[in-house]
């Protein structure tokens, strides 16, 4: 194997331009691995197994630096997640859960046209019903709000024009459910019906009326929200391809069906402060825009995270429903509760967006990839949502794991008049990358060589960059493929299974954090904060917003806390409800809490283990560089018998200033070009992995059932086994749900004919393969411990698999 | 989702049950019998055509009796899926039945009443404000159908439950009745075609109980049943078959989930019978012609094309199946 597009940084002239910027491509790199200045990959022994993964090599990229202080104590062990108790004992409080004294109901009044300007409401009758207590519609909330600054589209309540059947028109509050019901149909409302959009092929034709209207910088009179262009490389390589293969897809749209259906409860407390309780991955975007809608400033606002019934992207969306009971509770001086039904979990969506893919590649004569040239047409449905940024991520997430020769991407994202399309897990990444993998299985079958050998001829290596731009750190995709395919026995079974069997492979590539924390610039404020208080007692508290939305985030904080303090985990209370006691923290999206939040918690727990071991050099009389901490104690290094108790040290310590406080922050390294669009996609390092699936085909009723599958995950390291483990089954259940049942199913007329559980077919315990489930861990420089994300990676890859198995 | 409010009656004997709905007739007042619960309550939740009365048979007692030759209407799905006594054709199609949960409360007789389905009725209230309502729930505004529109005749939703058709092979009969008095007819004509009749039950009657013929106990049979998922879902179509084994002439098919009711197919069967027996080209004719002569329509969730194909396999399937 020898030749491949390199895509290293280097070459001649300058690395900065004259106001200062870097030249894309010219950056700064962390210790160089392979490539540098060497233009082709260099030959890597396949038999390669790094130590962390069972091997005798030591890592690539040497040891790492948490490693100085590892004692231990809990990274790296299976351990239930620290909420777990309170979950399965059913006392975790939920969105619904919440019960203030004299609340009320708030219900929402849903329009029924998919496209229409509201020319009048009349509300007389409705105030008139006997216990409601406020009303409120579009004219309460002038205030626009979106999860992205740079695309704010949303309304609290329609103020115009509502955009899909579902769209929000008013609101009522009122003493009990069936009166706020029965207001709703008191409501007086002129109509004037407009022509609505359902295909996004129609979106980018001129209508008559555009969904939004955005001024000067509008597309003609289009529906287009978002175009993107990117090309990058040497175009000509495609020219005179070897092999090549073209795709042309049509993807349904799919829900993330989180358990828990969207509950708010809003209460104006006796100061005149707003207290929002909501199950938000995200409550600081939710603090952000309630302070925009309600025109308070945010110091006013308490924004009090619940426990999360799952998320996967669908609540990290600040909702109109939770401007409406701010609103409501306003008006009507109560705690308002509004609880969804699970069609309007469906209406609000933010699900994976339909989309129109086309994935053309080619390969040269010594298989390398020489070109992807990518199309995507996705359908955002009423808002702009996450859109902005899907529409990136739809094409530069396929920039890797493989060195491309040159990469070509065009996208759009239209508004159509369905339900808003969001972010879901894998985020934007998903559909293309099906579409690619499955490409290159059609150039091995051209080619007539072995997928997994196409693949490993053409990985990127660690400490390598995309053509992109973006800066690739650990990977271990080469001994997950490696992995997968001694796992599930490739060679014997790759096209020798009799009919109605078959077995595939897919790769994937996903975010470890987004680089840009969307609303601050990286390079004046961090992207994660954690605050850490112990006391007398000798418990840690830790503050942090991160939301644990399930994904374990807090047992991995408290696990990083405990592994440092060398304190068991049971000491570690992690404090992430309230926006009050907690630093703004970006929430849960992009896969960024272990990352950030866990290295954040390092550098806090790190400044205590100083201050302990500072109030032992007092003690003890040797430098801090000769004691140890562990075990609840700190002694001298080389004799463990001269030593003082954690407790001790900690009352030392604390003797001129009572508890012990630190606060650390976590901001990534300047990345990535300076091109249109380069930080879309950013990370400070990105996950890999492989899985290989096995499937029965009914041949004649075309009933596909996964049998089983070798899923292989690059996670850094494992700080939690038992939660990545967890997270890759997890991630099995909801691809195959994509790949084999799950879709959004819009009818002749534009409705949504799908919106309840039964008919939006989640796959069943039966459905489910056996996963086998393998951690890679690649050890990453800048990860906590080396650890990455295990929450999204996972489940780009099920799709090609089982794809490419039928 | 909050039901509508409703009166719920809890009669203790079966007169007493039929006397209440004799009482509620004459007063003009509308009713629903309740078993299980497992479809009507759902429906109440969406708003599907509440009524003001609710009569339950859940503390009626004697009316859950199990035996081969005689199953009440009050017998729990789930006491079906074992083999204690139970026809075994019955015990597979029961076993298929949504899921473990559902089958605890669901009942023999609210399966074979179940209300017709279509994915333009069984939806929420603002939904199905939304498409202007349908003909099946127009909450008097004489809505048209949405599967086939410009006819407001004909309600098309389909009929999907599981035991019908096994119970339609095995000859059943069932026990109807109500404040006029009790009848027995074969299940085969119990269903009416109109998904919103869906069958003969007079207002204030209910099924009482399905009674087997001695020579049911003698049949063997097969219940294929295509879903997306092998839990919870509704069947998309469904095939049953049974014979008197080694007797060809004996053979009886039905259909279920593919029109408004579940239906036997005997000139199918007499077609392909009066061409000769002939092993698998025999069966894969009688497939072909079920397959032709059942018209499902676009109201649930795989598309009708799909299912009608699927019709001949699953007929080919239970026929090789039951000869097994």
């Amino acid at each position: 194997m020898s030749g491949g597009y390199r895509q290293q940084p280097g070459g001649s002239g300058p690395t900065t331009r004259k106001d200062g910027k870097r030249v894309a491509g010219k950056q700064a790199f962390p210790p160089p691995g392979s490539g540098g200045s060497k233009p082709k990959m260099a030959t890597r022994d396949l038999d390669f197994i790094p130590e962390s993964v069972g091997g005798k090599e030591p890592q690539p990229a040497g040891s790492h630096i948490h490693d100085r202080v590892r004692t231990g104590t809990s990274v790296g062990k299976e351990m239930p997640l620290v909420d777990s108790n309170a979950k399965v004992t059913g006392q975790a409080w939920y969105g619904d859960d919440v019960r203030l004294p004299n609340e009320v109901i708030g219900k929402i009044l849903r329009s029924p046209h998919h496209y229409a300007r509201i020319k009048s409401i009349d509300t007389t009758r409705v105030e008139a019903l006997p216990g409601v207590l406020a009303v409120a519609t579009g004219a309460d909330s002038p205030h626009r709000f979106g999860v992205l600054p740079v695309t704010k589209d949303e309304h609290a309540m329609a103020v115009e024009k509502v955009r899909h059947v579902g769209d929000l028109v008013a609101c009522v509050a009122a003493i009990d459910e069936s009166t706020a019901l029965e207001a709703l149909n008191l409501f007086d409302i002129e109509w004037e019906i407009l022509e609505p959009v359902f295909d996004p092929k129609k979106g980018l034709e001129d209508a008559d009326e555009p969904i939004h209207w955005r001024g000067k910088y509008h597309l003609a009179k289009t529906n287009v929200q978002k175009r993107v262009f990117q090309e990058f490389g040497d175009r000509s390589l495609v020219e005179k391809p070897h092999a090549e293969s073209h795709g042309k897809w049509k993807m349904a749209g799919v829900h993330h069906g989180f358990t828990e259906p969207h509950a708010v409860v809003a209460h104006w407390d006796p100061n005149g402060r707003l207290q929002l309780y909501t199950p938000q991955q995200v409550p600081h975007y939710t603090h952000r825009a309630l302070s925009t809608v309600l025109d308070v400033p945010m110091h006013q606002i308490n924004v009090i995270r619940t426990f999360v019934g799952g998320g996967f992207g669908g609540k990290s969306d600040p909702f109109p429903h939770e401007m409406c009971a701010a609103i409501l509770s306003r008006k009507s001086g109560r705690p308002v509760r509004i609880t969804f039904d699970r069609e309007e979990v469906y209406w609000i969506n933010r699900g994976r967006h339909p989309s129109h893919i086309e994935v053309k590649m080619t390969a040269d004569e010594d298989a390398r990839i020489s070109g992807f040239d990518i199309d995507a047409l996705i359908d955002g449905g009423g808002f702009a949502s996450f859109g902005h940024v899907t529409s990136y991520y739809n094409g530069v997430l396929a920039t890797a794991p493989y060195e491309l020769g040159s990469f070509h991407y065009t996208g759009a994202r239209v508004w159509t008049n369905k339900p808003a399309s969001g972010a879901m897990r894998g985020h934007g990444a998903v559909n293309t990358r099906c579409a690619v993998e499955v490409g290159l299985d059609e150039m091995a079958e051209t080619m007539q060589v072995d997928p997994i050998d196409l693949r490993l001829a053409n990985l990127l290596p660690p400490h390598s960059r995309t053509i992109s731009g973006f800066r690739i750190t650990s990977n271990g995709m080469r001994e997950a493929l490696e992995k997968v395919r001694t796992g599930s026995n490739w060679d014997e079974k790759f096209r020798k299974l009799p009919l109605g069997k078959g077995i595939g492979i897919g790769c994937g590539f996903f975010i470890s954090g987004s680089g840009l924390p969307i609303h601050w610039d990286p390079n004046r404020f961090p992207h994660a904060t954690v605050h850490m208080q112990v006391d007398m007692d000798g418990g840690v508290t830790v503050h942090t917003g991160a939301a644990d939305i399930g994904q374990g985030s807090t047992t991995a904080v408290a696990q990083v806390v405990s592994e440092v303090l060398a304190l068991p985990i049971e000491m570690i209370h992690v404090r992430s409800h309230e926006s009050d006691t907690s630093p703004v923290d970006l929430g849960s999206y992009s896969s960024r809490v272990t990352f950030m939040n866990a290295n954040a918690a390092i550098r806090a727990a790190l400044e205590i283990r100083e201050q302990l071991l500072n109030a032992a050099w007092e003690m003890l009389g040797y430098h801090p560089n000769n004691l140890v901490l562990n075990d609840r104690r700190i002694y001298y290094k080389h004799d463990p018998a001269v030593g003082v108790s954690y407790l001790k040290a900690l009352h030392k310590a604390q003797e001129d200033k009572g508890a012990l406080i630190a606060s650390g922050a976590y901001r990534s390294p300047p990345m990535g070009g300076v091109h249109k669009g380069a930080a879309a996609g950013l990370a400070p390092a990105y996950s890999f992995s492989a899985y290989v699936a096995e499937v029965d085909v009914d041949v004649e009723t075309g009933i596909i059932r996964c049998t089983n599958v070798w899923a292989a995950h690059d996670c850094g390291k494992a700080l939690n086994p038992l939660a990545v483990k967890g997270q890759i089954i997890g991630s099995c259940h909801m691809g195959l749900g994509q790949v084999l049942s799950e879709q959004m199913v819009y009818g002749r007329t534009g409705h949504l004919q799908n919106a309840n559980l039964l008919d939006y077919k989640i796959p069943s315990v039966h459905e489910m393969p056996h996963v086998e489930p393998i951690i890679i861990e690649s050890c990453d420089p800048e990860g906590p411990f080396g650890a990455k994300e295990a929450g999204e990676g996972p489940l780009l890859p099920i799709l090609p698999a089982v794809v490419n198995a039928v | 989702m909050l039901m509508p409010p409703f009166t719920l009656h809890n009669p203790t004997t079966v007169e007493e049950a039929c006397t209440l709905a004799g009482a509620l007739l004459e007063k003009g007042e509308t009713f629903d019998w309740v078993a299980g619960g497992t479809d009507l309550l759902p429906n109440y939740k969406w708003h599907l055509n509440p009524k003001p009365h609710v009569i339950s048979l859940a503390r009626i007692e004697g009316v859950d009796t199990l035996s081969l030759h005689e199953i009440g209407c009050m017998a729990r799905l789930c006491d079906l899926t074992v083999e204690n006594g139970i026809h075994p054709l019955i015990v597979e199609a029961a076993g298929k039945v949504a899921s473990t949960l559902i089958r605890r409360n669901a009942t023999l007789g609210g399966n074979l009443c179940l209300d017709t389905r279509c994915f333009w009725y069984n939806q929420g209230e603002d939904w199905r404000r939304s498409i202007d309502w349908c003909h099946k729930a127009d909450c008097g505004t004489g809505a048209d159908c949405r599967v086939i529109p410009n006819q407001n005749t004909l309600c098309v939703a389909t009929y999907q439950g599981d035991i019908a058709p096994t119970l339609m092979v095995l000859d059943a009969e069932v026990h109807l009745i109500g404040p006029n008095g009790l009848r027995v007819i074969p299940l085969t004509e119990f269903y009416q075609l109109d998904g919103m009749k869906k069958n003969v039950l007079e207002e204030g009657e209910f099924l009482l109980k399905v009674t087997l013929s001695k020579e049911a106990a003698g049949r063997s049979g097969s219940y294929q049943k295509l879903r997306v998922r092998d839990s919870w879902d509704f069947p998309e179509a469904g095939v049953a078959a049974s014979w008197i084994p080694g007797d060809v002439s004996s053979l009886q098919i039905a259909t279920t989930a593919v029109e408004s009711i579940p239906r036997c197919h005997p000139e199918e069967v007499s077609a392909v019978l009066g061409d000769g027996w002939d092993g698998m080209k025999s069966v894969k004719a009688l497939a072909a012609g079920v397959r032709k002569s059942v018209q499902p329509v676009n109201n649930t969730s795989l598309p009708p094309r799909y299912r009608k194909s699927m019709v001949r396999v699953l007929t080919k399937r239970a026929v090789e199946k039951m000869i097994d």
